[in-house]
């Protein structure tokens, strides 16, 4: 064992060692935060003004939603939703539908078809993805990276990437994109994708450990200190054999050596926090037969993250951009995708419709549950939360990536106007992503992908 | 070192300048002859058959040759070299209706494309670059099976692979996330505890004792049991790394095992099981890193170590780990020497079934068939024209219930009695008893073997690949038989059926996979059937529909509401310029399938009308009557397409990378060795094997 990595290892031992202290409670992150909130304070990362945690999460659907059952009527404070949203009514004063957002570099230019992937693709990134079947794929850090990268030595994760389709289709993804763009909404860096997690029992057990209610805290310590007996070991190797490689495979080493990184920094966090909440749960079993029950139990296992204060950023793919999943459950036979081609053919209009409406109704219920659940400041997680609800193709008909369809739920920890709908007329997405770096208390960012300011009034 | 003697360096330098200046003309001599080949020979050649759409002043498919200012700028355009290369071969250009080139002229022109524009130099081939791979979930499970002695379910535990290039173990696009790497550190820590004994007796892994620890007790002095945990784990990591260890790894992995083994609870097993899990989370055995041997010749591209190339050849036909035998040769430095018996061994092998299941099965897209959604009843009607009414019965079937309650309560048993035997004959109607509705696992199952069984059928008996698309025999167990009408065989057990002489059947295009992957939920899709077969059998995939077109297939009905047959729809939109021109390459291909329905199952008509006669043409003119005509001329005058087209998709799949300009040395070395040998497999694998990307890589150290 070298010097270096024995001080490491000790110095792991030693921040763990110092949370004991009472008189360093007051620095502390996370749920101690959360507990003692008190006024007067600085503002924090990731920290509401009464002392709260703050998360922030986007949700994407696949395939753009029929503009003209999604559009409200109305404006400002003055609307009612269109169809596909009504389910959100109940939560009318905490969310807000903006419309006139784009992605202008999701659409064609000079890259030809292709259009689900670069609207899955430039979704969070905002950046053109480079079109390639796989040799030198780059896209952009995305938002929550940014935010995650700021803010994510608070919390146990930095970030939580979810999925609820897990399935990898053979052979070549949309019109010669790998299918890196679309099975991916989070990227760590521009050539490193995050690939979501689709089991929720997976989810489940990194949150919060294995075995039964009780049992848990002692798991994860027990990983941690697995993880913790082999690092020094692997991240010296990974170093070493770094030396001796080309260009394009230390890249590959390099990506290997920052996941190591964030796993330490992992364990320094957690051992750093109290102890894990372990909730009285049972742990899922896999994945649910119906994919209503499957994205419902999704949102619970983020829903949980976000009240254990186990992450405050996360994202999560409904399905991919160009899935043709059929929808049983609502006696849709045919695919989605297919029939989001309907050409005004009324009765495919009709069912892409309801299936907006399928997806909008998961999303109202994940709103309900954490409207249900409260911090420690005595606001709903929901109004403590920034949480994008959206798509990358607005007309999936046409394959348009302008005025694209989407929803901002929750207060913002009391900084958001809820209650709302706006009219950005044509501004970038990536310019409410830069409002809401901004209330996270990410260092102000002059631009993001094609940002060209802020949004006003949201 | 001995200082070199002043005149000798001298002598050195201005032989070396001297090979420069010659070098360098050389290289000018030959880049002015390209460039004066081209204009005396190529330049005629392209006026004549491609100036009328690609030059003065045309651009179609923004595809123009003269717009580049020199000869010496249009040499230096690989991708429309390479492109004219492959449209000309594939016979896609010139168009059919126009002259072909003279066979003359035709191979003066890819000769010069390959040695002029692109400078291909058969003697050196660049053997491309591959990116450091980690091994991907099928790999590592695999990999952990061999070397642990343990099943773990990676496809439950791991996120899946991108794929790229159509395949999932392309190095480029496997990439690492934290999250993966933390699964990768429980991985281990699971695997470990299943696999490696703790203690030697009384332990139900002890019967795994053998596979790690060497010695039959341990010893008890200090330094001797330190030299058994070196022993230990350098056996051991030399096996997981697939290639010796150095002794600094042995080193530190030994303090590692001995700082655990002394914890409170620590035991010297209990050490070595600690080391054991670093190694299976390290990089080394996480990626295949490869090293290359001294090359004396600068212009040649040095050739993999044995260590490299034992594992190359193992996860390119079993997809994991070098075993004992591919090891000790390289150990020995032998496995260059017996590369064909070791091919022919590893074929014949079991492991090989992960060729199959992994190359074939994305290659065929049979892994997607158990997954595929397809609406079994909704299809049905829908070939019979029976989609209303079928709606309307279904609603009167769920009425029905209800009423019966009613009848019931009411002990009306006479009209009770009369709306039971209605339901019952509308169950009958929706084929509620039979299994005529069903597309379940055991079919779809079956499905998925027959291909496979072909694919390996033909690899292990070294058949042709010709017969992967033309075959009289195919492979059947009872249900997928009656799933085709085809009568005579029973049981579950799957075995090869000689067909009737005038089945459609016979071959992948005709297989219930193929025929399902390629379909939409509720009908078949004539287009992604085309799409198909340009792609995977021609290699001449159609390029995108342009932007902000919608998929034209979509939408089949007239303006009363009423739906089309497709092939109706299909003729309405190939009449629109900007879709014809790709619509004509791949409609024909797919409505010759059209008596096959989403499931795979015959079918004569759609919408209740008959299908009409499923004849076409290609695009490079040669007629068919239906899919058993297209399916020879497939094997006959486009074998060259489907030899190239297979070629590169196996290569990819080998090789871990996409296709690069390089290759097409390579792949026409292959293609014509199978012209040759009648497609025979070997002649497929083997040239892949000892092709120079295969064998060779770019220098490691720059």
């Amino acid at each position: 064992m070298t010097p270096m990595s024995t001080n490491r290892r000790l110095f792991l031992r030693g921040m763990g060692a110092c949370i004991a202290l009472p008189a360093l409670e007051a620095f502390l992150p996370g749920r101690a935060m959360a507990a003692t909130v008190s006024g007067g304070q600085a503002v924090r990362a990731a920290t509401t003004a009464s002392g709260a945690p703050l998360r922030m999460a986007f949700l994407y659907f696949p395939n753009g939603a029929i503009p003209n059952q999604w559009t409200p009527t109305g404006s400002g404070r003055d609307f009612a939703f269109g169809n596909t949203l009504a389910p959100l009514q109940a939560l009318r004063h905490r969310v807000q539908v903006i419309s006139g957002l784009d992605h202008t570099n999701a659409q064609a230019g000079p890259d030809g078809a292709g259009d689900h992937a670069r609207a899955n693709g430039t979704f969070l990134t905002g950046v053109r993805v480079k079109k390639t079947a796989g040799s030198d794929i780059r896209a952009g850090v995305s938002v929550d990276q940014i935010a995650a990268n700021a803010i994510g030595s608070q919390t146990r994760f930095a970030s939580l990437e979810l999925s609820t389709d897990p399935h990898q289709k053979s052979g070549e993804c949309d019109s010669g994109y790998s299918c890196a763009y679309e099975s991916n909404l989070a990227w760590r860096s521009a050539t490193s994708p995050l690939a979501p997690e689709s089991n929720p029992r997976l989810v489940f057990e990194r949150l919060f450990g294995s075995g039964i209610h009780g049992q848990r805290g002692a798991s994860l310590a027990q990983r941690r200190s697995q993880q913790r007996s082999i690092l020094d070991f692997v991240m010296d190797d990974a170093k070493a054999v770094a030396k001796q490689l080309t260009h394009r495979d230390t890249a590959k080493v390099d990506e290997y050596l920052t996941g190591l990184r964030e796993i330490e920094q992992r364990i320094v966090t957690a051992e750093n926090l109290k102890a894990t909440t372990d909730p009285n749960l049972p742990t899922p079993i896999g994945i649910p037969a119906a994919y209503d029950d499957y994205i419902r139990l999704m949102f619970q296992m983020m829903a949980l993250a976000f009240e254990t204060d186990a992450t405050r950023v996360s994202s999560m793919i409904l399905a991919r951009d160009g899935s043709d999943r059929p929808f049983p459950e609502i006696k849709i036979a045919e695919g989605h995708h297919s029939l989001s081609h309907h050409r005004s053919n009324a009765e495919m209009i009709h069912k892409v419709a309801q299936i907006d409406r399928f997806y909008a109704e998961r999303f109202a219920e994940f709103l309900t549950l954490l409207e249900s659940k409260h911090d420690a400041d005595g606001q709903t997680i929901l109004h403590n939360s920034m949480i994008v609800y959206g798509c990358g193709n607005s007309d999936g008909n046409q394959h348009t990536h302008t005025n694209l369809p989407v929803v901002l739920a929750g207060n913002g920890g009391g900084v958001l106007n809820p209650g709302q709908y706006l009219q950005a007329n044509s501004a970038p997405m990536c310019n409410l992503y830069l409002n809401m770096l901004d209330t996270m208390g990410v260092p102000t960012l002059d631009r993001f992908g094609d940002s060209t300011g802020r949004l006003a009034s949201i | 070192m001995r200082p070199l003697h002043p005149q000798s360096l001298s002598r050195q330098s201005w032989v070396f300048a001297l090979a420069t200046w010659a070098a360098v003309s050389l290289a000018c001599r030959a880049e002015m002859d390209d460039a004066a080949q081209f204009e005396r020979e190529i330049l005629p050649i392209l006026e004549d058959h491609c100036y009328q759409c690609h030059g003065d002043g045309e651009e179609k498919g923004k595809v123009c040759f003269d717009a580049f200012g020199s000869t010496a700028e249009l040499m230096k355009q690989p991708e429309l070299w390479v492109h004219t290369l492959k449209n000309i071969r594939s016979g896609t250009m010139p168009p059919a209706k126009k002259d072909r080139i003279p066979p003359a002229d035709f191979a003066k022109l890819e000769q010069w494309i390959k040695r002029g524009a692109l400078q291909l130099d058969p003697q050196h081939p660049d053997p491309g670059r591959v990116t450091l791979r980690r091994l991907n979930r099928t790999e590592y499970r695999n990999t952990i099976r061999d070397l642990m002695g343990t099943d773990f379910r990676t496809d439950e535990e791991f996120p899946a692979d991108d794929t790229g290039y159509g395949f999932d173990n392309i190095g480029d696009v496997l990439s690492t996330s934290s999250l993966l790497l933390e699964k990768y550190m429980l991985a281990a820590e699971v695997i470990v505890t299943r696999s490696v004994p703790i203690m030697k007796e009384g332990s139900e892994l002890s019967k795994n004792y053998d596979r790690f620890f060497t010695r039959p007790q341990v010893p008890e002095d200090g330094a001797e049991r330190v030299k058994y945990a070196e022993e230990i784990l350098r056996r051991f990591t030399t096996r997981a790394f697939r290639r010796p260890v150095d002794d600094r790894t042995v080193e530190r992995l030994t303090a590692l095992a001995m700082e655990s083994a002394a914890l409170p609870e620590g035991t010297f097993e209990r050490g070595i099981a600690r080391a054991i899990t670093a190694v299976l989370a390290s990089t080394r055995f996480l990626f295949r890193f490869e090293e290359v041997l001294p090359e004396s010749d600068p212009q040649a591209h040095p050739l993999l170590d044995e260590y490299a190339l034992a594992s190359r050849l193992s996860y390119f036909l079993w997809s994991t780990m070098p075993d004992e035998t591919l090891y000790q040769l390289a150990e020995k430095g032998e496995l260059r020497k017996n590369l064909p018996a070791q091919m022919d061994r590893m074929i014949q092998d079991e492991r090989c079934e992960e060729l199959i299941r992994n190359f074939a099965g994305q290659w065929l897209q049979s892994r997607d068939i158990a997954s595929v959604s397809i609406d079994a009843r909704l299809v049905l009607t829908r070939d019979l024209g029976q989609e209303k009414e079928m709606g309307a019965h279904a609603e009167r079937f769920r009425r029905l219930a209800h009423e019966i309650a009613d009848a019931e309560m009411a002990q009306d048993l006479k009209r009770g009695g009369a709306l039971l035997a209605e339901r019952f004959k509308l169950g009958k109607i929706f084929g509620i008893t039979g299994e005529r509705f069903e597309f379940g696992t055991a079919l779809r199952t079956a499905m998925r073997r027959e291909a496979e069984l072909l694919f390996g059928d033909l690899l292990r008996h070294d058949g042709s690949v010709l017969r992967l698309v033309e075959n009289d025999s195919t492979f059947l167990n009872e249900r997928l038989a009656k799933h085709y009408g085809i009568p005579g065989v029973e049981g579950e057990q799957m075995r090869r059926v000689k067909l009737p002489p005038d089945s459609p059947r016979g071959g992948v295009l005709t297989m219930g996979t193929v025929l399902a992957v390629t379909s939409n939920p509720t009908r078949t899709s004539p287009v992604k059937r085309g799409q198909f077969i340009l792609t995977n059998i021609l290699g001449t995939p159609p390029p995108p529909p342009p932007p902000d077109i919608p998929s034209l297939e979509a939408s089949g009905k007239t303006h009363d509401g009423s739906e089309r047959p497709l092939r109706e729809a299909l003729a309405m939109h190939r009449e629109k310029p900007q879709c014809a021109s790709c619509h004509n390459r791949m409609d024909p291909l797919g409505l010759t399938m059209e008596n096959f329905n989403a499931m795979g199952s015959w079918r004569d008509h759609e919408l209740g009308q008959p299908i009409p006669n499923t004849g076409g043409r290609l695009i490079t003119g040669e007629a068919f009557a239906d899919i058993t005509e297209l399916k020879h001329l497939l094997v006959t005058a486009r074998r060259g397409d489907y030899y190239r087209c297979l070629t590169e998709k196996m290569l990819t799949y080998a090789l871990g990378r996409g296709p690069e300009h390089h290759d097409i040395t390579t792949v026409d070395q292959i293609v014509s060795d199978l012209e040759k040998s009648d497609g025979k497999f070997s002649t497929l694998i083997r040239g892949i094997i000892e092709s120079t990307p295969f064998q060779r890589r770019h220098r490691t150290s720059p």
